[in-house]
């Protein structure tokens, strides 16, 4: 019994050990096939970052993170959101005018701006819910869609109610009173950890304890699980679906807020695009866990803060960065499968087994 | 009659799967030019036995035998290659391709894509009377058109064995007359055909031999020319095991659960179910005897809240529960045995202790309000653990790790768990070991007597004359006769389930 | 099995979505062989003892043929005339806020003495960054200043566009068989709907009963000037509704705008911008491209780059238009000879100001 433990958990480090010396490797192919030097680019990329980027690294793990979580929700119910970029875009415009508009003051402000944000990703990611269990349409291509609708819409909105300024176009910046002094760590120009960097937390634990403390996420792993069985069980299959995607679609809505109001006070130039598709990579990365998740999340913002540097202190474009991002997720998702399937057949080797013995002793 | 040697031979074909002995002890002989059918209940073990065949899944012992000659069969396209071609009960075509172009798709090889190839379907087309026309859209093609369109493929790869899995299944009976006549042509013409059902009529109508299977095995073969449809059930559904004994009646005046002329339709409108009335009380066991596919998943679905009624009245209790969800059944008292326990009674990847909660999560000792409570459902599963002879290393060990039996043991330990008022039991014992089968038994007495009221359904006739109070008969969805177990014979039952007449 | 299914459909479009970034970048020197080489980089040779410069270029990098391209250009004349070292950097899509700001100042830290952030979008950046270096010179393509504390170490470079795109838009009308032409923005914007504007009056000056199609690749997303399929997708539309004459005013989209030119056939135009695709446009494209519309951000580059080593660093706000050469027409290929005299009437008006160019649509 003691040896089978220590076989699962060598088994279960298998893959992530495996998709990361695949990806180590076949990035170091990538850029030695170009005729640059592998030890420059792991070198650059793993040196000591410096105080700013450090801060980068956290506020960029945040907004990665809450992405991740975000997808994760669909995920364990085999869920596949893949619109987490429009529900992000269009609650991050509706929070960023909602709280420009200074309908309210201070901390008010920025609370009822949350809420909005949260409503509006959830709304937008209800109605793939909706599609599906009213039209069986897949979620996977509504939500593309309805990705491009929504950022259209954005667009539009913005170049109709925004604020023209210089050549750019932005919602009404926040009053002073509204944004939200974050923690410097270092010197005052070496930034600070966004205030609202503590939504991460709140999502991280958030999701931990609705999964693995509640009923209702004891229901999302079972449909994740087997919907045969959940349904057998007493889940109602398209209450679920709603409710996971408008949840999924309300931390979406999270996303850029700590952003928003930790420096860039309004939407516009400096909204930062594409992390929907980054959160999905994520999720994938970290395998859907908390933590795994969190590990996926520091990488990738550590990658993408690094690349800068890479492009002054090397001749390796940055690009690199994002084939070293793919890879690691091809690696790891096709890695556990490999193992996964390889672990059944042992397992079925070990049943084949023991009923032999069994059968032996009957007869 | 046997000229020179056997077209296919099985011997001894065991083939396991976590939790499941699907396959065991298989031995299985086909003559060269003959229709042979395989006939079992569901769960018997066919389907494992010809994907074994057909390549597509490996024995984990015995040997196969094809004209004579040892093989392993590792895929499909080995299976081809020794001339043995399967037509599964889903048909496998491209509806916007044309029949020719079905025909050719991954066999392009063989006569090439152009007029050769059209040459050959027209004579195989011509020679069995399959009447089938090369460029017509397989869209336009109605089912039994598309079967033979299927027959045709396999034929055009060169088989002699034909595998067809229920191919009677999709048909009206006079597709099936039409069918049949293409097979006798394509069996006089020397290929081999395995038949594979569990409509006795039918069976006898095609059949040149006939292999029974039970419980993962070959329990025993018939001759057609002599054997009735009642010797047949009776191999089926066995009669030699250990009977369960009920004892004393236990029966109370407390009706628990009533169905008052239910019917249920399906999304076409046609009934499923008809006018269906019965009624369960406190301490009794009511038996649902039939073939399989008359209803009884849907009845069972349907008290369990999964189907919603179209007409008619459930009441549990004293309450009206005809629109009822699952949960909401499941927190008023209803325990349920799904007849599929990895399909829907358990989470294989999950441990033995969320195993446990799965159906009751929203129930003490798993839970307290929204919140889970992990350690009432730990200590409560090693609790069923004890109680049920479960045989796991631990309460964390993944439930797929289980076997059959035991993964069955814990469904009904947990389902008997909180007390329920009604039991709905769905093949409790059916791929489960002796030992767990009399388990199993002894605690459906057991709570019978504490005063559950239990619908047992049932494929094994002996364990449901042993444990019934009563055993109603459904046929097509609807209830056709009551029988008294203590004077109820399996071959009464045979009869009634067949359509009444006594052979 | 169906879970598997789905899974590798959300894999793909995750590696997808990484790979895009790269993607689109890369897809911009797919129709031409002319991209700089790393080892043509003038900031990889450069070691003079001038100043040290930084550039940082918009999304789209150089090797657009287009707008960063144009600010290398300058860049590398500068770097000759003064002997100075450079460095470089690029946007990618989606990147950060803080990623821009920390480029420039890496800048700023590796020893820069003039950093130019190309395109508006480092408007907010260099806001945020060049108070922190109060000796490094900063300027902005097309930016502009986004709160009221003036800097005093910023340059803003903006262009009249819409003069540039005016005698485009008449040679474009001029040209026209159709009477039907087109134009396609890169991102609706209120940069690129100047473009649109000027291009819009040129047209209907020359010939008022013009029919002017008009296109934008994205409403808001700036990938919408990194993205040649979305160009030659929008060009290809206005061709196929009857335009013979497409402008197209979105960076390194540009060169798909080119190739739906080539795809529609003889008799079928483009028109390019920022700088003289004429002369980086492929063989195929070449006799396709009427006139580019000029938008001598390598001047501009340039004269940032000569006020900072002259030590009379440029400040505030300078604008760029047809009086001082900032923008014009280009006439590589000859195509636009036989009108020449015609577009440099309508420049003259400009200059003379006879004629207000709208900034407007």
């Amino acid at each position: 019994m003691k040896g089978l433990n220590l076989r699962s958990i060598g088994l279960s480090l298998l893959a992530p050990v495996i998709a990361i010396v695949v990806s180590v490797l076949v990035t170091s192919l990538v850029i030695a096939a170009v005729g640059s030097s592998p030890g420059d680019f792991w070198s650059a990329m793993f040196s000591n970052p410096l105080p700013r980027l450090r801060v980068n690294i956290v506020n960029q793990t945040a907004i990665i993170y809450i992405a991740a979580v975000a997808a994760a929700i669909g995920f364990r119910m085999n869920l596949f959101n893949i619109g987490l970029e429009g529900q992000y875009t269009l609650a991050s415009y509706a929070a960023a005018a909602f709280a420009g508009g200074a309908y309210l003051s201070g901390f008010a402000n920025v609370l009822v701006s949350i809420l909005i944000a949260i409503a509006v990703g959830a709304a937008w990611a209800g109605i793939a819910g909706v599609l599906k269990t009213t039209r069986g349409v897949s979620e996977v291509i509504s939500t593309i869609m309805l990705n491009s609708i929504a950022i259209f819409l954005v667009g539009y909105l913005l170049n109709r109610y925004g604020v023209h300024e210089g050549n750019s176009v932005h919602t009404t910046r926040l009053a002073d009173g509204s944004t939200l002094t974050g923690f410097t760590p270092y010197l005052p120009r070496d930034g600070q950890i966004w205030a609202l960097s503590v939504l991460a937390v709140i999502v991280g634990i958030g999701f931990w304890v609705l999964l693995n403390k509640t009923h209702f996420g004891f229901d999302l792993r079972a449909s994740g699980m087997s919907s045969t069985a959940a349904v057998a069980s007493g889940i109602n299959p398209n209450r679920m679906i709603i409710t996971a995607m408008m949840l999924s679609g309300g931390v979406a809505g999270l996303i850029w807020l700590p952003a928003l109001f930790g420096g860039a006070t309004s939407y516009g130039t400096s909204f930062q695009s594409g992390l929907g598709f980054l959160g999905i990579s994520v999720a994938l990365l970290g395998r859907n866990r908390p933590l795994g998740m969190l590990f996926g999340a520091v990488l990738f913002a550590f990658l993408n803060s690094q690349s800068n540097t890479l492009t002054f202190s090397t001749d390796i474009s940055p690009s690199i960065v994002q084939i070293t991002e793919g890879v690691a997720v091809l690696a790891v998702v096709v890695a556990f499968e490999v193992v996964r399937r390889w672990r059944a057949r042992l397992e079925q080797r070990v049943v084949g087994r023991e009923h032999a013995v069994a059968t032996e002793v009957t007869a | 009659m046997t000229q020179g040697t056997d077209a296919v031979e099985l011997r001894g074909i065991g083939k396991s799967f976590p939790g499941v002995i699907a396959n065991h002890d298989v031995d299985l002989t086909i003559r060269p030019g003959t229709v042979h059918a395989l006939i079992g209940e569901n769960g018997a073990g066919k389907s494992t036995l010809m994907k074994i065949l057909y390549g597509v899944q490996r024995p984990d012992e015995g040997t196969i035998r094809i004209n004579g000659e040892d093989v392993v069969l590792k895929s499909p396209t080995d299976a081809i290659e020794h001339g043995i071609g399967m037509v599964f009960q889903h048909f496998m075509l491209a509806d916007n391709l044309t029949v020719l172009e079905n025909l050719v798709l991954g066999a392009e090889k063989l006569h090439g894509i152009g007029d050769d190839a059209r040459a050959e379907i027209s004579r195989i087309s011509d020679r069995f009377g399959f009447g089938l026309k090369p460029d017509e859209l397989v869209e336009k093609l109605g089912v039994a058109d598309r079967q033979r369109l299927e027959i045709a493929k396999v034929l055009y790869r060169g088989a002699k064995i034909i595998i067809l899995d229920e191919p009677t299944a999709v048909l009206v009976p006079q597709e099936v007359d039409s069918l049949f006549a293409n097979l006798r042509e394509l069996r006089d013409a020397g290929n081999s055909i395995l038949f594979i059902s569990h409509k006795l009529d039918e069976v006898l109508a095609i059949a040149d031999d006939i292999t029974v299977m039970r419980r993962g095995t070959t329990v025993g073969s018939a001759d057609p020319k002599t054997a009735t449809k009642r010797q047949l059930a009776e191999l089926m559904v066995g009669s030699e095991l250990p009977s369960p004994e009920t004892g004393e009646s236990t029966v109370t005046d407390t009706v628990e659960l009533t169905l008052s002329d239910v019917t249920l339709t399906d999304e076409f409108g046609r009934n499923l179910l008809s006018d269906i009335s019965l009624s369960i009380r406190r301490g009794e066991v009511l038996g649902i005897a039939g073939v399989e596919g008359n209803g009884q998943s849907e009845l069972v679905e349907m008290i369990m809240g999964m189907r919603i009624p179209s007409s008619g009245h459930i009441t549990l209790g004293s309450e009206d529960v005809t629109h009822w969800h699952t949960r909401r059944l499941r927190e008023a008292g209803i325990g349920y045995i799904p007849e599929d326990r990895q399909r829907h009674g358990l989470l294989l990847d999950a441990p033995l202790w969320e195993n446990r909660m799965l159906g009751h999560q929203t129930e003490a000792p798993n839970a307290k309000g929204p919140w889970i409570n992990r350690a009432g459902a730990r200590k409560d599963t090693q609790r069923i653990m004890t109680e049920y002879d479960v045989r796991a290393p631990s309460i964390d060990t993944p439930s797929r790790a289980l076997s059959g039996g035991n993964q069955q043991k814990l469904i009904v330990g947990r389902e008997m768990s909180g007390d329920p008022s009604l039991l709905i039991a769905s093949h409790p014992t059916r791929g489960v070991d002796v030992g767990a089968q009399a388990a199993i038994w002894d605690q459906i007495k057991k709570a019978r007597r504490a005063g559950l009221a239990v619908l047992l359904v049932s494929a094994d006739l002996d364990e449901l004359i042993g444990l019934s109070d009563t055993i109603q008969v459904i046929l097509r969805g609807r209830f056709v006769g009551t029988f008294e177990p203590s004077s109820v014979t399996p071959q009464d039952l045979g009869a009634a389930m067949t359509g009444g007449e006594a052979a | 099995m169906r879970r598997l299914t789905k899974l590798s459909a959300v894999t793909a479009v995750a590696a997808l979505a990484l790979a895009g970034c790269g993607g689109s970048s890369g897809g911009s020197d797919g129709g031409s062989g002319n991209k700089p080489s790393a080892s043509k980089d003038i900031c990889k040779t450069a070691k003079g003892s001038g100043p040290k410069i930084g550039l940082a270029y918009d999304v789209g990098g150089r090797g657009d043929q287009s707008f960063n391209d144009s600010a290398y250009a300058g860049l590398a004349k500068a770097v000759k005339a003064f002997k100075a070292t450079c460095v470089e950097g690029e946007a990618t899509d989606g990147e950060a806020e803080s990623a821009r700001e920390d480029r420039l100042r890496q800048m700023a830290d590796g020893g820069a003495t003039a950093v130019v952030g190309v395109g508006f979008a480092y408007s907010d950046a260099v806001n945020a960054v060049a108070p922190d270096y109060p000796k490094v010179n900063f300027a902005i393509v097309d930016g502009f200043d986004p709160d009221t504390k003036a800097n005093a170490n910023v340059a803003y470079l903006t262009f009249a566009a819409n003069e540039g795109s005016y005698l485009v838009g008449v040679a474009a009308a001029e040209k026209s068989k159709s009477g039907q032409i087109g134009f396609v923005g890169g991102v609706h914007n209120d940069l690129i709907k100047g473009f649109e504007a000027g291009y819009t009056a040129g047209a209907k000056a020359a010939k008022p009963s013009i029919k002017v199609d008009v296109a934008y690749i994205q409403e808001s997303d700036l990938k919408g000037f990194a993205d040649p399929a979305g160009g030659k997708a929008a060009a290809t539309g206005e061709f196929d509704k009857g335009a013979d004459v497409v402008y197209a005013a979105a960076g390194a989209s540009g060169s798909g705008a080119f190739d739906a030119a080539v795809a529609a056939g003889a008799g079928k135009w483009a028109i390019g911008v920022d700088s003289d695709q004429y002369l980086t446009a492929t063989a195929a494209q070449k006799p396709h491209i009427l006139t580019s519309a000029l938008k001598r951000v390598d001047t501009a580059t340039y004269d940032f780059i000569k006020s900072v080593n002259d030590g009379k660093p440029a400040t505030s706000y300078t604008t760029y238009n047809l009086k001082n050469d900032g923008v014009g027409y280009s006439t590589s290929g000859g195509f636009v000879d036989d009108i020449k005299s015609d577009i440099d009437g309508y420049k003259a008006k400009i200059i003379s100001g006879d004629i207000t160019v709208p900034t407007k649509p």
